[in-house]
C-alpha cells in the first residue's frame, strides 16, 4: 500500500538507532525517544546512540534527552514503526540533505480562508503543493471512514440475521402455548385475553432479552477494548456503546420481539381450538 | 395348549407426593396362543397398568412376565425394544398414528425398523390394509381418516411384523357404536385367523365375543 | 421410507416456522462463509498479487516495505548485476517510484512514474500498443488514468519534467517521450495516473544519475523450493538492504491487517453459535410437541438410534437447505462488503478481501453442517430419554 502523492515524516521513520554506551559528551544533538522504543533498546535519558539512514552510514551521534509518550494515532496501531524526534538542522545534518523538508506548517491571519489561501500558493507554487489542514485530515481519515462504512454493512446484516432469529424464536416460544390456548378456548375464555396473555409474555420475554443482551453487549465490548489494547499497545478505545446505541438496539428489540409475538399470537387465536389441539 | 404370555405376580407401585399408589397388587395371568382375553374392570383398577407391564412397555416394582418363554427382565432396554418390534403388536385407545405420514407408511413403519426391504414391505403392507379394509386409502395422510379407518390402520400397524401377541387398550373407546362394531368384527376375525389378543375395554360387547373375561378391581383380579 | 424424506416432510408441514429457521440459518451461514472468504482471502489475495509475475523474491531499502517510504537503495545497478549472474536466479530487475510532473501549457500536472528494467519487470501488463525496448528514451508506458488525465494516447509524445527548484522555479530535469503503450500496473489504486519509463530515463528525471537510486529490485528464482535458502543467502551478502520473500511480505501483511481476521473469527463463530441456537431451539420445541409420537415408536419397537436419528437428519436438512441458501447470499454479500473494504485510500485495485475458493466454501460448509447437525444433539438426547408409559397415559389426558 503506498500512496502517490509524497507524504510526510518519512524520512524520519526510516531512521535507525543503535546502542552505543558512549561518554557523554557535552554538545551531542539530544533526541527525543518514542516510550516503545526506549524500552525495547533499554534506552534512558543521558544514554547516546549512533544514527544513520542506513545501517551502512551510522554516522550521526545523539543522545537521549527525553523519552516521550506518542498521542494515541489509529492509524499507526498495526504498524511497527518507532519514532524518535530531534531538531531539524540535525536530521538534516544526519541525512546529508541540508534545507530540505517535507512540509511546511503555514499558520494564516485571522479572517482568512485556508480554501483560497492554499489555491493562491499553488497558483504561484512550483515543486510544492499547498493543502488547507482540514483536506489533509479528510484525507487521512479516509482509512477510517471505509472501516466504519464496512463495519456500518456488518452491522445491517447483522441485524437482519438477529431479526430473523427474534421472529423465530417468538414465533416458538408462542407456539408453545398452542395447547394452552386449546384448552383456554375450549373452557370459553375470549380470544382477546389469549392474545393479551401471550401478548405480554412475549413482551416479558423481549425486556428480559434486551436486558441480558445489553449487559453482554457491555462486557463484549469491554472485553474487546482490553485486548486490543492490550495487542496493539495504545489506549485507543476500539468499542464504544453510547446510550445511544444501547437506546437504539434494545428499542430495536423490543418492537421485534412484540411484533412477531402479536404476530404469533394472533395466528393462534385465530386457528381453530379443535385444529390447536391435534384434531380436525 | 401351550402358554404365549405369563405373568406373575406383578406389582407396581407409582410414587405420588411422598404417598405411593398401588397399582397393581400382585396379578398373575396367563393367556394361551389363540386365546382372545378381555380386561374388564371400572376406570382406575389398574387394567392399562397391566397392558403396559405386559407389553414391556413399562416395568413392574415386583414379579415378572415371561413372553414364549423369554423372561422380560432378564432383558436389556435394546432387546426389549426389539422384542416389542418383532413379538408384540399394540393398539392404542387413540390410535396414535404418525399424522405426517400415509396409511401405508405407517403400517410400513415397523417392517422399516425391523429391516424389511422396501419392496417386501409395500406388499405386505398392501396385504394389510386389504386385510382391515383399507386397500384404496393406503396413500391417504393419517390426518384424512375417520377415527374408525385411523384404528383400522393401527391395527394393521400392529400385525406388520407377525406378532405373537396383539395388546389392545380400549380400541374402541374413541369411536361411535357402529365404528366400534366394525372393529370388533376385525377383532373377531383376527383372532378367527389365529392372532392371540389381549384387549382391556369397557365395551361390554367386546367382553361378550371374547373367548376368556378377566375382571380386575383395585389393582387385582377377582374372582 | 428414509429418515431424510421423513424429516423433510415434517419440516414441510410448518412451513412458516421452517421458512423462518432456514431465513435464519441462510444469513448466518452467508455470514460464515463471507468470514471464512475474509479470513483466508486477504493473505491469498496480496501473495496472488505479489506473485503475479512470478518474481519470489524484493530486495528494499533497509526497514522498509516495497514502496512503504520515500527512501532508496543506491548503486542498484551493480546489485542488479551481481544478482543476474547467479545461478539459481532466472531474474532480477530494478524499480524506482517517485512523483513526477508533465508539463503541459504553462501548468505542470503531477503524475507517478515507474523507473523500470523492461527485461525484467514485475510491476504490469500490456493492454495496447508496444512494450518498452531497454535502453534510454525508448518511450514511454501510461496507465488509463494518466491517459485521461494527460489527454494522451499511444503515439503522443509528452513532456515530463522533475527534481523542481522552487527558489529558481524551474525544473531541474526534462524530456520528451512517446508514448509506446498502455499497460495496466498491477499494485496502483484505483484511479491512480501512472507512469513508466525505462529506469535509466526516470533516474535522470528524479535524482543525480551518478548515484544510481532504486525503490526496489526484483528477485525471480527458477525454483520455488530454493526461495528460503536463497533469502538468507541474499541478507548476507548484501546487508544494507532489505530481502524479503513473498512470505514474508504476506506475513507483515497478515499483522497489519490482524483486525480484520480476528473480526473474521469472532463474526465467524457468532454466525455458528446463531446457527446452532436456532436449530437446537426449533427442534427441542419440535420435539416437545411430538413427545406424544416419540412414546409411540418406542412403545412399537422403534428403536431409540432412529428416535436420535431422526432428530439429527432434521436438523441437517434444515442445514443443508439454509447453508445452500446461505452461499448465494454469502457470495453476493461478500461482493457487496469487497466494493467497501477496497476502497482503501492507496490499496492496489487487482487487491481482494474476499476471496471465493472452493476449500473456503468446503471448509464452511463442512463446519456448518457440522455444528447444524450438533445442534440437533440436545433435542435428540431429550427424545431418546422420553419415559414411554408416562408419555402415553400423559398424552391421553
Ligand atoms: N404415572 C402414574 N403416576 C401415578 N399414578 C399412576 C400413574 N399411572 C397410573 N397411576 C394410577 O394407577 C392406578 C391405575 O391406573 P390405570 O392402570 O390407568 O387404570 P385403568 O386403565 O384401569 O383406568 C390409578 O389409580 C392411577 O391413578
Ligand atoms: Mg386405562
Amino acid at each position: 500500500m503506498r500512496s502517490a502523492l509524497p507524504p510526510s515524516f518519512l524520512a524520519l521513520v526510516a531512521v535507525l538507532a543503535l546502542v552505543r554506551p558512549a561518554p557523554a559528551a557535552a554538545q551531542l544533538p539530544g533526541i527525543a525517544v518514542e516510550r516503545r522504543l526506549a524500552g525495547e533498546l533499554s534506552l534512558r535519558v543521558g544514554d547516546t546512540l549512533r544514527l544513520g539512514a542506513a545501517p551502512d552510514s551510522m554516522r550521526g551521534v545523539g543522545v537521549v534527552a527525553a523519552i516521550y509518550e506518542p498521542r494515541p494515532d489509529p492509524a499507526q496501531i498495526t504498524k511497527q514503526d518507532r519514532y524518535v524526534r530531534m531538531h531539524l538542522p540535525d536530521l538534516a545534518r544526519l541525512l546529508g540533505a541540508p534545507d530540505r523538508v517535507d512540509r511546511f506548517g503555514v499558520a494564516l491571519r485571522p479572517g482568512i480562508a485556508p480554501d483560497s489561501a492554499a489555491a493562491r500558493l499553488d497558483r504561484s507554487a512550483f515543486g510544492y503543493q499547498a493543502y488547507p489542514s482540514a483536506a489533509i485530515a479528510s484525507e487521512s481519515s479516509q482509512t477510517f471512514l471505509v472501516v466504519s462504512r464496512f463495519h456500518r454493512a456488518i452491522a445491517v446484516i447483522t441485524i437482519v440475521a438477529s431479526a430473523v432469529f427474534l421472529l423465530c424464536v417468538m414465533l416458538l416460544k408462542v407456539e408453545e402455548r398452542r395447547m394452552d390456548a386449546a384448552v383456554m378456548r375450549f373452557v370459553g375464555v375470549r380470544r382477546r385475553t389469549i392474545f393479551g396473555a401471550l401478548l405480554l409474555e412475549a413482551a416479558v420475554i423481549a425486556v428480559l432479552g434486551s436486558a441480558v443482551g445489553t449487559a453482554l453487549a457491555l462486557a463484549a465490548g469491554a472485553a474487546t477494548n482490553a485486548y486490543y489494547r492490550r495487542f496493539f499497545h495504545t489506549a485507543l478505545t476500539f468499542s464504544l456503546i453510547t446510550p445511544g446505541i444501547v437506546g437504539f438496539s434494545v428499542a430495536l428489540s423490543l418492537a421485534l420481539g412484540l411484533v412477531a409475538g402479536a404476530a404469533a399470537a394472533w395466528r393462534l387465536v385465530r386457528t381453530r381450538p379443535m385444529v390447536l389441539w391435534g384434531r380436525g | 395348549m401351550t402358554p404365549t404370555l405369563i405373568a406373575r405376580d406383578l406389582r407396581k407401585d407409582y410414587p405420588m407426593n411422598g404417598e405411593t399408589v398401588h397399582a397393581l397388587r400382585g396379578v398373575s395371568l396367563r393367556v394361551d396362543s389363540g386365546d382372545y382375553a378381555a380386561i374388564v374392570g371400572p376406570s382406575g383398577s389398574g387394567k392399562s397398568t397391566l397392558l403396559q407391564l405386559l407389553g414391556g412397555i413399562d416395568t413392574p416394582t415386583a414379579g415378572a412376565v415371561e413372553l414364549s418363554g423369554t423372561r422380560l427382565d432378564a432383558l436389556s432396554d435394546r432387546e426389549l425394544t426389539r422384542l416389542r418390534l418383532t413379538r408384540l403388536g399394540f393398539v392404542f385407545q387413540r390410535f396414535h398414528l404418525l399424522p405426517v405420514l400415509t396409511a401405508r407408511e405407517n403400517v410400513e413403519l415397523p417392517m422399516a425398523e425391523a429391516g424389511v426391504r422396501g419392496p417386501e414391505r409395500r406388499v405386505r403392507a398392501r396385504e394389510l390394509l386389504d386385510y382391515v379394509g383399507l386397500a384404496q386409502r393406503e396413500n391417504h395422510r393419517a390426518t384424512q381418516l375417520s377415527g374408525g379407518e385411523m384404528q383400522r390402520v393401527a391395527i394393521a400397524r400392529a400385525l406388520a411384523n407377525r406378532p405373537a401377541v396383539v395388546l389392545a387398550d380400549e380400541p374402541t373407546g374413541e369411536l361411535d357404536a357402529a365404528t366400534g362394531r366394525e372393529i370388533l368384527d376385525l377383532f373377531l376375525r383376527l383372532n378367527r385367523d389365529g392372532t392371540t389378543l389381549v384387549v382391556v375395554t369397557h365395551d361390554d360387547r367386546l367382553a361378550a365375543e371374547a373367548g376368556r373375561v378377566i375382571h380386575m378391581l383395585d389393582g387385582a383380579i377377582r374372582d | 421410507m428414509t429418515g431424510a424424506a421423513w424429516a423433510v416432510k415434517r419440516l414441510a408441514r410448518q412451513p412458516l416456522r421452517t421458512g423462518l429457521s432456514l431465513a435464519g440459518i441462510a444469513v448466518a451461514a452467508a455470514m460464515l462463509l463471507d468470514m471464512v472468504m475474509l479470513s483466508g482471502g486477504i493473505d491469498r489475495s496480496f501473495s496472488d498479487l505479489l506473485l503475479g509475475r512470478g518474481y519470489q523474491m524484493r530486495l528494499t531499502p533497509k526497514g522498509t516495505l516495497p514502496f512503504d517510504t520515500e527512501a532508496t537503495i543506491r548503486g542498484a545497478s551493480a546489485i542488479v548485476a551481481a544478482l543476474r549472474r547467479e545461478p539459481a536466479l532466472e531474474a532480477a530487475g530494478a524499480v524506482l517510484g517517485t512523483s513526477l510532473y508533465a508539463r503541459r501549457g504553462d501548468s505542470l500536472i503531477t503524475l507517478f512514474a515507474y523507473g523500470l528494467q523492461p527485461e525484467a519487470q514485475s510491476l504490469y501488463q500490456l493492454q495496447a500498443g508496444r512494450d518498452l525496448a531497454s535502453g534510454a528514451g525508448a518511450g514511454v508506458l501510461l496507465s488509463e488514468p494518466a491517459a485521461r488525465l494527460l489527454g494522451a494516447g499511444i503515439g503522443d509524445t509528452l513532456t515530463l519534467v522533475g527534481r523542481l527548484d522552487p527558489q529558481v522555479v524551474t525544473a531541474a530535469a526534462g524530456r520528451r517521450l512517446v508514448v509506446r503503450g498502455m499497460v495496466r500496473w498491477l499494485y496502483d489504486y484505483r484511479g491512480q495516473p501512472s507512469v513508466g519509463m525505462v529506469l535509466s530515463d526516470l533516474q535522470r528525471l528524479s535524482s543525480s544519475p551518478a548515484e544510481d537510486r532504486a525503490s526496489m529490485i526484483v528477485v525471480k528464482a527458477r525454483q520455488d523450493s530454493a526461495v528460503p535458502g536463497l533469502v538468507t543467502a541474499l541478507r548476507r551478502r548484501f546487508p544494507s538492504v532489505e530481502v524479503s520473500s513473498v512470505a514474508d511480505l504476506v506475513a507483515t501483511f497478515h499483522e497489519r491487517l490482524v483486525y480484520f481476521r480476528q473480526l473474521s473469527y469472532i463474526l465467524g463463530s457468532m454466525s455458528l453459535i446463531v446457527t446452532v441456537l436456532l436449530i437446537a431451539t426449533l427442534l427441542t420445541i419440535a420435539v416437545g410437541e411430538r413427545l406424544g409420537e416419540i412414546a409411540t415408536l418406542r412403545a412399537i419397537g422403534v428403536s431409540r438410534r432412529t428416535v436420535v436419528g431422526q432428530v439429527l437428519a432434521e436438523g441437517t436438512a434444515l442445514t443443508i437447505v439454509g447453508g445452500g441458501l446461505g452461499i448465494g447470499l454469502g457470495l453476493a454479500t461478500a461482493r457487496y462488503l469487497d466494493a467497501i473494504l477496497t476502497s482503501f485510500p492507496g490499496l492496489p485495485a487487482a487487491f481482494s478481501f474476499f476471496v471465493p475458493r472452493a476449500g473456503a466454501l468446503a471448509f464452511a460448509a463442512l463446519v456448518l453442517l457440522l455444528t447444524g447437525s450438533l445442534a440437533g444433539l440436545y433435542p435428540a438426547w431429550l427424545a431418546a430419554r422420553t419415559p414411554i408409559a408416562a408419555t402415553l397415559r400423559a398424552e391421553a389426558t
